[in-house]
């Protein structure tokens, strides 16, 4: 069976440390940090933890259902969205990610970008 | 730069906070650089309870004045991240004032990384659980379709080395008319008989200790003695044999479509082992098995035919008459009038 990203990039040990920069960045970030002023910590961490190792093939399903849950009370535009993924991109490059592995990953944000601008299914 | 100043500058300069709390007044009479860039620059006159609201004053002077040390944790927002924030009280031993040192350790990373362990043993465990339950369908699936001590020798070794089994006994039985009975009816309305047929088959069976090997369409064969030895193995198969035609004799007075059974038994050695490399299967072979099939051609329907072989192993238990017209085979019933046979 062909390796999954997650277990390529060492696993929980490895994924960890990416999720916790990537998370510091987001946090530190002026254009989208704000989003977690209000944000439950333990929280914003399980489902990042979540969220990014689902996207590697790691043992964790997110459905797009809770993505839009948890974000259905944000005023998130696409410039906010655009920033996100750039903060991705240079997480996982300064974890030794490869470029093609990276345009998987932002692939799998990008998929989800309907569900945080545009909300299809808030009224 | 004198020791003091030294000691000033490594003070304010190092990553804990630290302040001096004044516990009469409850006022901060020094606080270092980390001190203040967690918790702002405060008034000198400000109190400890309007920095800490949550701190219980009297607790702490309280502890000050017993053991002279408290330890708690405050949490508290830094710009947009939620840090927590270990501190600990000690009393200073000076005799001129009535001083508490307060020094704080940076704990916001260890509460971040036990909430991503909390979060990762959760996934991790949800998916040992269902790893477990796909474990448990294999098992079921592979025990349907070999002994469990086959299985556990498959399990253990990757493959099931074949056997001996030294004495036993085979029922072979079919259906008389099959081909008719699928052409007149509804296919999926004769398998399904079939399959209801044959689960009580093997509950039947299971109740004397017989082991179900195969069923191939109308075909059913079951054996007694694999792979557990079995003394009374031949009678566990008479008394098999009987009860299912009288189940189908029951069944049969009900339903539309009739079931004619032949049923033919043999005792004796077989050879038991999983077969094929993809698609595994247990079967039992040798001559044993061949006389059972050549007993059930002999049988008439809904009889039970074996040989003397078998018969003589099951004599006082069983009426045995000679088939009119067989090469030496013997056909078993129940004994007349003496009630269930067991």
């Amino acid at each position: 069976m062909e390796k999954t990203l997650f277990e390529k990039y060492g696993g929980f040990s490895k994924i960890s440390k990416i999720v916790l920069t990537f998370y510091d960045r987001m946090l530190e970030d002026d254009d989208v940090g704000p989003f977690f002023d209000d944000v439950d910590l333990p929280k914003l961490i399980d489902h990042q933890t979540q969220f990014i190792s689902a996207l590697m093939g790691g043992p964790a399903t997110f459905s797009d259902d809770r993505i839009e849950r948890a974000h259905r009370n944000m005023n998130i535009e696409h410039h906010h969205f655009d920033r996100l993924k750039e903060i991705v991109a240079e997480t996982l490059a300064d974890f030794d990610v490869a470029p093609a592995d990276i345009e998987i990953v932002l692939e799998g944000f990008e998929h989800r970008r309907v569900l945080l601008v545009e909300k299809p299914n808030v009224d | 730069m004198s020791i003091e100043a030294i000691n000033e500058q490594l003070l304010r300069a190092i990553g804990v906070g630290v302040a001096l709390i004044d516990l009469n007044a409850l006022t901060l009479q020094f606080r270092n650089d980390t001190f203040n860039e967690w918790f702002g620059e405060n008034d000198p006159a400000a109190k400890l309870t309007d920095l800490f609201p949550d701190l219980d004053s009297n607790e702490l002077l309280a502890e000050m004045r017993n053991g002279g040390h408290m330890a708690t944790e405050i949490s508290f927002k830094l710009r947009r991240r939620k840090m927590t924030v270990a501190m600990e009280f000690n009393r200073a031993d000076d005799a001129g004032r009535n001083i508490a040192v307060l020094v704080c350790q940076n704990i916001t990373r260890i509460k971040e990384l036990e909430s991503m362990i909390d979060s990762y043993s959760m996934m991790v465990e949800r998916n040992t659980h269902e790893i477990k339950r796909e474990k448990e369908q294999v098992e079921k699936l592979l025990l349907n379709m070999m002994p469990r001590a086959a299985y556990e020798e498959y399990k253990t070794f990757g493959v099931v080395s074949p056997r001996l089994f030294n004495p036993v006994s085979v029922l072979a039985l079919d259906f008389v008319g099959f081909d008719d009975l699928l052409s007149e009816n509804e296919p999926g309305v004769v398998v399904s008989e079939l399959n209801d047929i044959y689960s009580a088959f093997d509950r039947i069976g299971a109740q004397f200790g017989c082991q179900r090997i195969r069923t191939n369409g109308d075909s059913y064969v079951t054996v007694s003695g694999v792979p557990d030895p079995n003394d009374a193995h031949a009678i566990a198969i008479a008394n098999s044999a009987v009860r299912f035609l009288r189940y189908l004799d029951r069944r049969n007075m009900s339903h539309p479509i009739k079931w004619i059974a032949r049923i033919g038994t043999a005792a004796g050695s077989v050879i038991g082992s999983v077969v094929g490399s993809q698609n595994y299967i247990y079967d039992v072979f040798g001559p044993t098995v061949t006389k059972a099939l050549s007993n059930r051609a002999a049988a008439s329907p809904m009889s039970v035919v074996s040989d003397t072989g078998f018969a003589a192993q099951i004599a006082d238990r069983f009426q045995i008459t000679p088939v009119v017209g067989g090469d030496g085979q013997v056909m078993i019933e129940d004994l007349p009038a003496a009630g269930p046979t067991g």
